[in-house]
């Protein structure tokens, strides 16, 4: 064993099943020291601290909550590469003692490994509440893994915890103690774990009776490891040929026999030591849980809540974004006198106050929606619409527990995409990631308030609101067509814990609206500030100088086609014109009209080309570039004023702005998402999906307008 | 009989899970073993998902899942 020394520096891993009260217990023992990041390669969060007591340093590492030492998840690997890699000096395992005998079933596994495990039995005030005892001294004797009851939210019984690590650490391994896989298994392991243990140098890196096991479970990572044992082909024929007898001699799969084993084992354990109340007294949990997955009302429930999240949202976001609004429309307003005119006043005002204040005012609505979801989240909720969802959703091919992930969508694409973290097959998290981007974000929320008060203003809600249930339906459609092709395989299976109800703790629920806001908000700050100049500066230069005499000729020609107009409209018209032929000779018009054929057969003209464009920047630039691209100059305010300047201009119909819409949709969302999907999956997955979304929002939008101008919508 | 043919509020006895790898493998290890008691607390409509009672915690799973787990259906006990 390595380090351990009485006053030396103890490494701890801090093991368990998920709802087991971990991280409770992870935060009270390291306090606010712990730094949070990434297991090597993969996506697993990371979170390690430290705490000093009585002159020793305990350092915490907090493991992915897993149910079984298998290699099937992605949680599990990296709890088992960490603990066979890194081999801490201890493992503290956190058990639910109101859930005794499913957590003592992983904890026995982490004995096998020959790492000292010590037992939190977590939540013992639950247990006690509900008339559960357990004698943790004696069940510790027998299991040989030294047990003491804590409570992780008050932090009882962190200290013994800490006396019983000390102690186990110092006395290393306790081979003695070790499950019994029973008279017909033990032989047959005894001679795996002998075959093992005759390559010194593997045997060193690997526990031969761990290996022994997992070969008879026919565990595939466990094989793999083999590899580079001196024996490696043997051991896997002999070990092998155990598990086919197991398999004849049990009439099941080994790994069904072993795991049958375990908790046959656990259960003699426990009979002494663990008391039961008689009878199980109804719940809260219970009641609530018998109205919210009622069999026929657990889907229109979760539909109302769906929409009662939306509602609130709007309905208490509106005072907050109202103030925002105000707030920079005032700041545009005195800024612009003291300004130095020309350019620069133009970019302040048009571009920068005009492009972050859009984005910023509706941060309160992306925080009182994250806010309102982790209040889901945290009580327990979600388990409950994975229940109602998943027969809805399997029908496309997606999994309950997408459901979450989508949910945050509605939000911002970037915590959403980290959020399918949660789902344990790589083909589950893929599909999901390729169709979060269709829940349409708070983003383009700006967009279509724009665009639907601009050309449905008596129905602008439910223009909105329609764009909302398309992006739906195309997410779930576009998963049925990939599930289908580019994601084929068998269904992942649903075999979930539920939970009880939990109350939600404000900390809890303000680190998790922190954590999903601060992106947003950190965007509005970089990301669209740099935006804005940008398109404000492609838009702007090269400078269109006028030629000598051609202004004199330009206004002969205006005099000529508007006869009846005075010499004030004559002005407006000239430096209307002069304005759009400097637009078209800057870069941005250039760049506009070289992608015109593109976009011209879905009705957009070059100008609402490059705003979709500037929109990877950040989809609420699409806002801020239609401003400028349109002249809403300082002195209007910009929302009505690009509005009523929208709903005037010739190249725009309700036919195109709803393509547009749509086309915002459906394109690939802003480089701060579609940087998260490539450190989610990879560069070739976010190639297939840009050309995926790009090429369904393009046909969408091109079907869409090519039948509502062939039955004359347009006009 | 299967797990998957049970009624809501039915109590069972289970008799082993019949398929291995990773389906199977989960199901045991979540504590479908020989002998486990357990009670179907309610199915959703359409054969959607149901919620499963065993070891003092409940499960969620889906009809395909329940269908690999044998059982033998306890009678006579009201469901606590």
């Amino acid at each position: 064993m390595s380090g351990g020394t009485r006053q030396g520096r103890l490494r701890i891993a801090l093991a368990g099943n998920p709802n087991a009260g971990k991280t409770s217990l992870f935060n009270a023992l390291t306090g606010a020291r712990h730094k949070v990041g990434n297991y090597p390669g993969v996506t697993v969060e990371k979170r390690e601290g430290s705490r000093i007591r009585e002159g020793r340093e305990y350092r915490f590492i907090d493991l992915p909550g897993i149910y079984s030492l298998t290699a099937y998840s992605i949680d599990e690997v990296v709890t088992r590469d960490c603990l066979l890699d890194e081999r801490p000096d201890l493992i503290i395992d956190v058990l639910d003692s109101t859930n005794l005998e499913r957590h003592l079933y992983l904890c026995l596994q982490f004995q096998e490994l020959g790492i000292p495990v010590v037992g939190a039995l977590n939540m013992s005030d639950e247990a006690k509440a509900q008339g559960i005892s357990i004698d943790s001294y004696e069940l510790g004797k027998i299991l040989g893994i030294p047990m003491t009851a804590t409570v992780a939210r008050t932090g009882e019984g962190i200290e013994e915890l800490l006396d019983l690590a000390d102690r186990a650490a110092a006395g290393g391994s306790d081979d003695l103690h070790r499950i019994s896989y029973g008279p017909e298994i033990e032989p047959r392991l005894a001679a795996l774990e002998l075959a093992i243990a005759a390559d010194p140098d593997f045997a060193r890196r690997f526990p031969a009776r761990w290996l022994a096991v997992k070969l008879l479970e026919k565990d595939g990572d466990a094989l793999e490891r083999l590899g580079s044992h001196r024996d490696a082909a043997a051991i896997a024929a002999l070990a092998r040929e155990s598990a086919a007898w197991i398999g004849t001699h049990f009439g099941k799969d080994a790994e069904i026999v072993i795991s049958g084993q375990r908790y046959g084992y656990i259960h003699g354990a426990t009979r002494e030591t663990l008391r039961l109340p008689g009878r199980r007294a109804a719940s809260l949990t219970d009641a609530i849980d018998a109205v919210v997955m009622h069999p026929f009302l657990a889907l229109p429930i979760f539909a109302l809540t769906l929409w009662g999240v939306f509602s609130l949202t709007f309905a208490l976001g509106a005072y907050p974004t109202a103030w925002l609004d105000a707030f920079f429309r005032w700041l545009a307003a005195s800024l612009g006198p003291v300004l130095p005119g020309g350019a620069l006043r133009s970019h302040v005002v048009d571009g920068v106050i005009a492009g972050v204040g859009g984005v910023l005012s509706f941060v309160p609505l992306i925080v009182l929606l994250f806010f309102l979801i982790s209040v889901l989240e945290d009580t327990g909720y979600m388990s409950r619409a994975a229940f109602a969802t998943d027969r809805a959703l399997h029908a496309f091919g997606l999994h309950g527990q997408s459901v979450f992930p989508m949910m945050l969508g509605f939000g911002c694409s970037v915590p959403a995409i980290m959020a399918a973290r949660t789902l344990k097959s790589p083909r589950d998290r893929i599909l999901t990631i390729m169709i979060i981007p269709f829940m349409s974000c708070g983003a383009k929320l700006p967009v279509h308030v724009l665009l639907a008060a601009a050309f449905f203003p008596r129905h602008a809600a439910a223009a909105v609101m329609a764009i909302y249930a398309v992006g739906v339906a195309l997410a779930l459609g576009s998963a049925w067509v990939l599930r289908r092709t580019a994601l084929r395989g068998e269904p992942t299976p649903f075999v979930m814990e539920l939970p009880p109800w939990r109350r939600p703790t404000l900390r809890g629920l303000l680190w998790h609206v922190w954590e999903n806001t601060a992106m947003y908000a950190r965007k509005a700050g970089t990301v669209i500030l740099a935006a804005s100049i940008l398109v404000w500066a492609v838009t702007s230069y090269p400078r269109h100088e006028v030629a000598p005499g051609e202004r004199e000729a330009m206004a002969a020609a205006w005099s000529q086609a508007h006869p009846a107009a005075g010499s004030d409209d004559l002005e407006a018209g000239l430096s209307r014109e002069l304005a759009e032929r400097s637009m078209t000779y800057s870069f941005a018009g250039r760049f506009g009209k070289a992608i015109e054929p593109l976009v011209a057969p879905l009705g957009f003209d070059w100008r609402i080309g490059v705003a979709t464009v500037t929109g990877f920047a950040a989809k609420e630039v699409v806002v801020s570039t239609l401003g400028i691209l349109y002249g809403v100059g300082a002195g209007k305010s910009e929302g009505a004023g690009l509005r009523s300047e929208l709903a005037a201009d010739p190249a725009w119909t309700p036919l195109v702005a709803f393509c547009l819409m749509l086309f915002i949709l459906l394109i690939p969302p802003c480089f701060a998402a579609l940087a998260t999907m490539k450190t989610e999956l990879g560069w070739s997955w976010l190639g297939f999906a840009l050309a995926f979304q790009l090429s369904l929002g393009w046909l969408v939008a091109f079907a869409v307008f090519s039948i509502g101008t062939m039955i004359g919508i347009a006009a | 009989m299967l797990l998957s043919e049970l009624a809501p509020g039915a109590r069972f006895r289970v008799q082993g899970v019949t398929i291995g790898r990773e389906v199977g493998k989960r199901l045991a290890d979540m504590g479908f073993n020989n002998g486990v008691e357990g009670e179907v607390v309610r199915r959703l409509f359409l054969s959607g998902p149901m919620q499963v009672r065993i070891l003092g915690y409940n499960l969620l799973l889906r009809k395909s899942e329940a269908a690999a787990v044998e059982v033998q259906a306890e009678t006579g006990q009201p469901s606590p």
